[in-house]
């Protein structure tokens, strides 16, 4: 009962289109004053403690780091490497732009961020060697959804942070299926420009392919960094992102000068509202949480689910159902901090392994981060493209075919996400 | 133009703390590691950076509380705009100015109700666990930075009300990358190759 008045306080505020974290904050409000006996004053100091945790900061770290690689040159080092070993290949610069987007979303949290900084020189540089631009809009927009799966993720450290999974078990969990979707992509990507005869570049020579390398390193020593430091013990995934942001500060600013020292404060302050606007989001969504359980609504839920005698995979279809509609409608963070306290002690009191549960919710957010009507990615290609979204649409549907598929195989095959970090005895 | 300083001083202080929080974690990591050195220990031994963790926390949620509200100007705070944009214009300024009036509500609530906490934590003399700076100071950030939030959203659904438009945030758009025509990026790309 009022699990059903509490979502339809919180649709009805949604629609009316106000900034999501409001309507979560004003839904826990009304219901609280209306209905509980629960004293108001616990709501204010929530909006604290719910930040007071030295895990959510990876996120702004991670924001910050990835701001800064966006503005500076490493992309376009990126591109010209990965161009340099599979560029002469049929189609060569597109797997190139799928190859260097996912070294590039293991340097940085977010999709968005991928489908800027490699987008921006990928597609000009397609158009002019003859590609059709639907292709090209069609392999960044998709490509660039793999920074979230490919660690360090922000969506995977709100998914740590909200359901108490260890966020060094979720990067590594996100590694193989990164890579293997990577590859399907490359694949696909490969299949239809062989079919359709498109341009390959000239071979690169060894010398080539090696410079190349030494001009990229700087940015490809930070996926080291990152998982290295995380693995080996020697930093927290929160201390990581801390040197990732000074290491992309220093590689930018001092070894590719790329950007200006008196940039600086632009990408601080850039990094800042886009972290903020996330951690607010945060802070309401735990208030959220907070009343759900008040209610005890997660555990009914539960209850009710075991009771059904409902079977894993008939609850995972349905999970993944729930999170690609809701991925017509919101995105991302906003999905994960809404769903995944509601649907993970039931995935849990059902068996599911916590970390195949988080790989699972990863890939569907990329799914919707790739179709309209609220796809991220889908926007931001169409404005480096020029591009319609309808037009867009029609663009990325192969490799959206890819996507849906690899989330089946995800979805049934827990081995993939789960089988590093069991391995790396995590 | 005292709106203007308003602006600058929160662009600085949120850029400050961003900037801060991020040196900070860095050279506790650092600190870390050298005292892991015998020849290093004796001078680093000395600096105690055990506090680190706790300034961080604070400052990245005092970033939070007054960058929500510069997303607001900024028009970062995203919603579910799929309903809204199918209105006709008549009644879609409605429901806009209703989803800003309920920020005004809710950001003004939690101020207010953030104020009163404050005050309640001024009498005693509780202290944050590492700094053991007074609490109340550290909570400031929950009035302050909501009641900014609000006057935001009260500036925002004011222009609204006047001109129709609310402030937009475009992910796509990064200054510095320099849109580059077909050209151009190709040539970026062999450069970055040609030995």
């Amino acid at each position: 009962m009022s699990a059903a008045l509490i979502f339809g306080i919180l649709i009805a505020l949604m629609l009316t289109g106000m900034p999501i974290s409001i309507a979560l904050g004003l839904t826990v409000l009304t219901f609280m004053v209306t209905m509980t006996e629960v004293p108001i004053e616990s709501v204010g100091l929530k909006l604290f403690t719910g930040l007071d945790n030295f895990s959510i900061m990876a996120i702004p770290f991670f924001i910050l780091a990835g701001t800064f690689l966006t503005r500076g040159g490493v992309a376009r080092r990126m591109i010209a490497f990965t161009s340099s070993l599979v560029g002469h290949w049929p189609g060569g610069l597109g797997l190139a732009g799928v190859a260097a987007s996912a070294l590039f979303a293991a340097v940085s949290g977010s999709s968005v961020a991928t489908v800027v900084a490699i987008g921006s020189i990928i597609l000009p540089a397609m158009v002019e060697q003859g590609y059709p631009k639907r292709f090209g809009a069609g392999v960044v927009t998709t490509s660039g959804a793999l920074g979230i799966l490919l660690p360090p993720s922000v969506i995977l450290v709100l998914f740590g942070v909200s359901t108490n999974t260890s966020i060094g078990a979720l990067f590594m969990a996100g590694v193989v299926p990164g890579l293997l979707l990577a590859i399907l992509m490359i694949g696909l990507t490969l299949a239809i420009a062989w079919r359709r005869g498109y341009p390959r570049m000239k071979r690169a020579t060894w010398r080539e392919r090696w410079h190349a390398f030494r001009e990229s390193v700087w940015g490809l020593l930070l996926i080291v960094i990152v998982l290295g430091g995380i693995y080996g013990g020697i930093f927290t995934p929160t201390e990581a992102a801390a040197v990732a942001a000074v290491y992309a500060f220093v590689i930018t600013v001092l070894v590719y000068r790329d950007l200006r020292l008196r940039d600086v404060p632009k990408v601080l302050l850039s990094a800042a509202n886009t972290s903020s606007m996330l951690l607010y989001i945060i802070t309401n969504a735990v208030l959220f949480s907070f009343l759900m359980t008040n209610e005890h609504i997660p555990q009914s839920m539960a209850a009710w689910i075991v009771a059904q005698h409902f079977d894993v995979w008939t609850f995972l279809i349905v999970v993944n159902i729930v999170l690609l509609m809701a991925g017509n409608v919101m995105e991302p963070t906003s999905i994960l901090l809404i769903m995944a306290p509601i649907l993970f002690p039931i995935a849990t009191s059902l068996g599911v392994d916590p970390i195949h549960f988080g790989i699972l919710m990863a890939v569907n957010m990329e799914v919707g981060l790739c179709h309209p009507p609220v796809g991220l990615n889908l926007y931001v290609a169409s404005g480096i493209a020029r591009m319609g979204i309808s037009e867009l649409t029609v663009a990325v549907w192969p490799w959206l075919l890819v996507m849906l598929a690899f989330l089946v195989f995800i979805t049934y095959v827990p081995l993939i996400s789960v089988w590093l970090p069991h391995h790396l005895g995590m | 133009m005292p709106f203007r300083v308003l602006d600058r001083l929160e662009e600085i202080l949120i850029t400050t703390m961003i900037g801060g929080a991020t040196l900070i974690i860095f050279l506790a990591v650092v600190q870390r590691y050298a005292a892991g050195f015998r020849l290093l220990y004796p001078v680093v031994s000395l600096i105690d950076l055990s506090w680190a963790q706790e300034l961080c926390i604070f400052m990245f949620i005092w970033m939070a509380k007054f960058g929500a509200a510069y997303g607001v100007r900024t028009g970062i705070h995203v919603g579910v705009d799929v309903l809204v944009k199918r209105l006709e214009p008549g009644r879609r300024k409605v429901v806009v100015l209703f989803g800003l009036l309920c920020g005004v509500l809710f950001t003004g609530v939690i101020g207010t109700m953030g104020a009163r906490f404050v005050y309640g934590l001024m009498g005693t003399d509780q202290t944050t666990p590492d700094l053991e700076w007074p609490s109340w100071i550290i909570y400031l950030c929950i009035p302050l930075g909501s009641y900014l939030m609000c006057f935001r959203f009260l500036q925002v659904a004011y222009h609204f009300w006047r001109t129709g438009d609310v402030p937009h945030h475009d992910p796509g758009h990064v200054d510095d990358v320099q849109e580059l025509d077909g050209k151009q990026a190709i040539a970026a790309i062999e450069t970055a190759r040609a030995p």
